[in-house]
């Protein structure tokens, strides 16, 4: 359409000058709308950020105006400034040189609006497209006749379609696209350059997207850093104390490297568990299986020694059960499962026992529940007199009292040591009770067991937040809850 | 707390027999009468104390873990004798560090002996109930019934 109205006003050169200077006011302003809406957004960000691209052009062009500058002819000025050229001129679209090429009928310098690419093989003088815009940038582009290559280099480059260029000629033989104007026009500028210039107003455009996109990012981070800021305050202000000066972050070092560990801990568990199921399924001899069960075992010590490490550097981490899911931490007992119910647990899924296998689960149990209550008692008691400690220190010996209190709360770490020992003894008593077979079944319903505690806790925290205010939804959840430590669930296909 | 408190005023006796420092293998008390001797050598005041006892445990008022052992025998019915020894005037200070070289670790309390045998400190406890051979010692040291 823009090419029809180029036609349209395409002007002869017999056309009187201001009738031609008229049509050609009019005329790049109606292409200008039929090219630029698409991109005027973009115009707009390109003009009020410094466009190195555009830069470089006009510096290299700067290099060459000398050798032609007779040629050019500024319409509207005296002298055309050089400085100036690299005046990015902010209210000026850069798109504006889609404006197609229009006949470029005259040579004389009288000739107004005109965005023309010489055809023929002397100089012409480029003359200005008529810009809506502000007849002040119209003037000082006039006096840019750089620009004016600048926009001839971008013509030749968005290939003008031909029927363009036929007419820009009135008449003349112009078959070829761009490529043949700028070899038949006096080009100060080789190929390399054009395609050079090209490509820097390319990763111009590049730069300003990743700039954009940087800023994005930055803007993020900051609202996550305010976020961070929030929590630590808020987890300070409860008390929790920071271990080790890492207080820069939620997590400390050793924190973070405990879960790295569990999570690579968990992936091996995983695979122990396919040795498992594969050495059921297929029946394997007693001996190898045992094997196998024995792997599992000393899985699980491996496991809780590098608790033990982890407990010397950061006892809250393990404690609060921090590294483990929040449906895990619902049961969270001295920072892990609570022995007794995971043998509740296993006394129904486990089902095919002897009369002895139960005696010595049941025993088992009730021992396990024994050892729990004499470990929480002590526990109590540590609660207890860090409660004194704290509360009755006063202002004179702040420090002393803290200074007590925290050896108190050194004994934490042996609390949690404990209990995890607590958690390998039961565990390897489970194993002897057991026969090979039961055993390798028992640590498979205890590997789901957690698996589906951890999912539990994954599709909790994805569920749809509207659907759980109503209480329908609140009865579903606790049968969830209950389906998953019930007998209804059946292990039985290891078996 | 069903714990008897550890009788302060006693006199402190030492038989002339060499006692090994091995206290698995620990004799006996005998009944002859010995000349009241201060000894010492606190582990031999130890092994002293813990054969007077079926069950014996060193412990400190202010130790928590301590306090989590008591409750664990005191839950099972058993009722242990306890020493505190930053109670004990002369010789809790001694004992304690003599226990710490016994046990090879740096936390000298609690040190459960049972019928004078060492146990050793909660780890050990904790296994041996868990495995079942803590309840049959404890009764075969008379500190349970059925």
């Amino acid at each position: 359409m823009a090419s029809h109205r180029v036609g349209e006003t395409g002007l002869s050169d017999s056309r009187p000058l201001h009738h031609h200077h008229h049509h050609h006011q009019h005329m790049p302003y109606s292409v200008f709308t039929d090219y630029n809406p698409p991109s005027t957004g973009f115009i707009n960000q390109e003009s009020s950020s410094f466009d190195f691209g555009e830069l470089e052009e006009a510096i290299a062009l700067q290099g060459y105006k000398i050798p032609n500058e007779e040629n050019k002819l500024p319409l509207y000025s005296t002298v055309p400034r050089p400085a100036a050229t690299l005046d990015m001129f902010p209210s000026w679209p850069m798109r504006v040189q889609q404006t197609p090429r229009v006949s470029n009928s005259s040579t004389d310098s009288g000739s107004a609006v005109n965005v023309a690419i010489a055809s023929k093989p002397e100089a012409h003088s480029l003359v200005e497209p008529e810009s809506p815009i502000s007849s002040n940038s119209r003037e000082t582009f006039s006096q840019q006749p750089q620009q004016q290559q600048i926009f001839r280099q971008q013509l030749q480059h968005l290939q003008i379609p031909e029927k363009l260029e036929m007419e820009s000629e009135g008449g003349s033989p112009v078959t070829t696209g761009g490529s043949s104007h700028s070899q038949q026009a006096p080009k100060p500028f080789s190929e390399k350059t054009l395609r050079r210039l090209a490509q820097n107003r390319e990763a111009a455009r590049k730069s300003r997207l990743r700039k954009k996109a940087y800023l994005q990012q930055l803007e993020s981070s900051r609202i996550r850093l305010t976020q961070l800021e929030q929590d630590l305050q808020r987890a300070r202000s409860q008390g929790l104390f920071m271990v080790g000066g890492n207080g820069a972050g939620n997590l400390s070092s050793s924190a973070a490297m405990f879960d790295m560990e569990y999570s690579r801990w968990l992936e091996d568990d995983q695979r122990h568990m396919v040795e498992l199921r594969k050495g059921l399924q297929s029946h394997l001899q007693d001996g190898d299986l045992r094997v196998i069960v024995d792997s599992v075992v000393a899985h699980y010590d491996e496991l809780f020694r590098l608790k033990s490490v982890a407990a010397k550097s950061d006892v809250f981490h393990l404690f609060t059960g921090m590294w483990t899911t929040p449906a895990e931490r619902c049961f969270l007992w001295m920072g892990g499962f609570r022995p007794s119910e995971l043998i509740k647990m296993l006394a129904i899924q486990l089902d095919p026992l002897t009369e002895q296998q139960v005696v010595g689960i049941y025993s088992l149990q009730q021992l396990s529940q024994q050892a729990e209550e004499a470990l929480t008692q002590g526990l109590d008691q540590l609660h207890q007199s860090l409660v004194d400690t704290i509360a009755s220190g006063s202002v004179n010996d702040g420090f002393h009292h803290m200074t007590v209190a925290l050896g108190k709360l050194t004994n934490l770490e042996v609390f949690v040591h404990q209990a995890d020992n607590l958690r390998q003894q039961t565990l390897h008593q489970l194993h002897r009770i057991l026969t090979v077979r039961q055993a390798a079944t028992c640590f498979l319903v205890i590997s789901e067991y957690f698996g589906r505690l951890r999912a539990l806790s994954t599709f909790w925290a994805s569920r749809p937040r509207e659907a759980m205010m109503s209480d329908e939804n609140l009865c579903q959840t606790t049968t969830d809850l209950q389906m998953v430590q019930s007998s209804q669930i059946h292990f039985s296909n290891y078996g | 707390m069903q714990y008897q408190a550890a009788p302060t005023t006693e006199s402190w006796i030492t038989p002339t027999t060499p006692y090994y420092y091995n206290y698995n293998y620990m004799p006996l008390p005998h009944n002859k009468h010995y000349s009241i001797v201060v000894n010492n050598d606190p582990l031999e005041k130890v092994a002293k104390l813990v054969s007077q006892s079926a069950v014996v445990i060193f412990s400190l008022s202010s130790c928590c873990m301590c306090h989590a052992v008591k409750s664990l025998f005191s839950g099972m019915g058993v009722n242990p004798t306890v020493y505190e020894l930053d109670e004990e005037p002369v010789r809790g200070k001694e004992i304690e560090k003599a226990l710490v070289r016994l046990m090879g670790s740096s936390m000298s309390v609690p040190v459960v002996f049972i019928g004078g045998k060492l146990v050793g400190s909660m780890d050990r406890v904790m296994g041996s109930h868990i495995n079942g051979t803590l309840v049959p010692l404890l009764k075969k040291a008379g500190a349970l019934w059925l």
